[in-house]
């Protein structure tokens, strides 16, 4: 086996998760290199050296992936494995991505969670009132309506601000790919 | 050079060699290590989201040896994300080199 193929077999098992004609597409770039570094009187061998370390080079083309898929199908899914995409670049992800994202998300989680728990305390309010008289009914109707009206509008600011976060993320990935990228030679 | 610096240049880079025709990924990974001092194969990874993002267009064009070469077009969003590059570039090293002229005055 010659060292191309070597190289092209190392990459290609690495990038399995891309689906095939995308690819199909980034190999094409590897095997034309090899093939115009030969044709310029360059040995394969060097021609591997010069290109890298084919695993960073799989990382790389990973995390491109990644953001475009996290980028075209907005799920909170593919923007964790975006997040997760970078980690594998280097260890200044996990302390500068990472971890801001995992705490941020905690934030958002929280922030929902709380936005839904005022939304059925209000509901309770109004039931505890009709069985147990706790408040009277006008009392907990008025009650009632405050929290719900509460909760719609942390619903409608916590949609605004997640999807705000979100592409907040995707942009700061990109920023950091342009910076962190590759590792040395 | 520091990492961190080279990789944010590159992409400057990359976009201003296509700026006088079309040009195939070999041609633009070599030109690029020839100035620094970067590992080739991550130059691909490069120009494959610079093509995502719509700065360039791609097409296969026949070569009188071997198989058809990838040809990498400047989009005018190319253009503008360039000219953008530049401009914040430009800001940033005229920044360092105040400092620095001003702290190696005598």
């Amino acid at each position: 086996m010659t060292t191309r193929d070597r190289y092209m077999l190392e990459l290609e098992s690495m990038l399995k998760v891309i689906p095939e004609a995308q690819r199909k597409e980034w190999l094409y770039d590897y095997y034309i290199h090899f093939q115009q570094a030969v044709e310029n009187g360059q040995s394969e061998e060097d021609a591997a050296r010069e290109l890298g370390d084919p695993r960073s080079i799989a990382n790389e083309l990973l995390l491109v992936y990644r953001v475009d898929q996290a980028e075209t199908n907005n799920s909170f899914g593919k923007l964790s494995r975006a997040v997760f995409a970078t980690v594998s670049l280097g260890l200044f992800n996990i302390i500068f991505v990472l971890g801001p994202y995992m705490a941020l998300t905690a934030v958002l989680i929280a922030l929902w969670a709380s936005s839904v728990a005022i939304g059925i305390a209000g509901i309770g309010i109004v039931f505890e009132s009709l069985w147990n008289r706790t408040f009277t009914i006008p009392q907990a109707l008025s009650l009632g309506l405050i929290t719900s009206s509460i909760t719609i509008l942390l619903i409608l600011g916590l949609k605004a601000l997640t999807s705000a976060f979100y592409k907040m993320t995707l942009k700061y990935l990109k920023f950091n790919t342009r910076i962190v990228k590759g590792n040395n030679k | 050079m520091n990492i961190q610096f080279k990789k944010g240049v590159l992409e400057i880079c990359v976009l201003v060699l296509a700026t006088r025709g079309d040009r195939y990924g070999y041609e633009l990974a070599v030109k690029i290590s020839e100035k620094f001092e970067v590992a080739v194969g991550s130059v691909y990874p490069l120009l494959n989201r610079l093509t995502q993002d719509g700065y360039f267009s791609t097409y296969l064009r026949e070569s009188t040896e071997g198989p058809p070469r990838k040809y990498y077009h400047l989009t005018p969003d190319g253009w503008s994300h360039m000219r953008k590059l530049i401009a914040e570039w430009e800001n940033f090293t005229q920044a360092v080199n105040e400092i620095v002229e001003e702290g190696l005055k005598p």
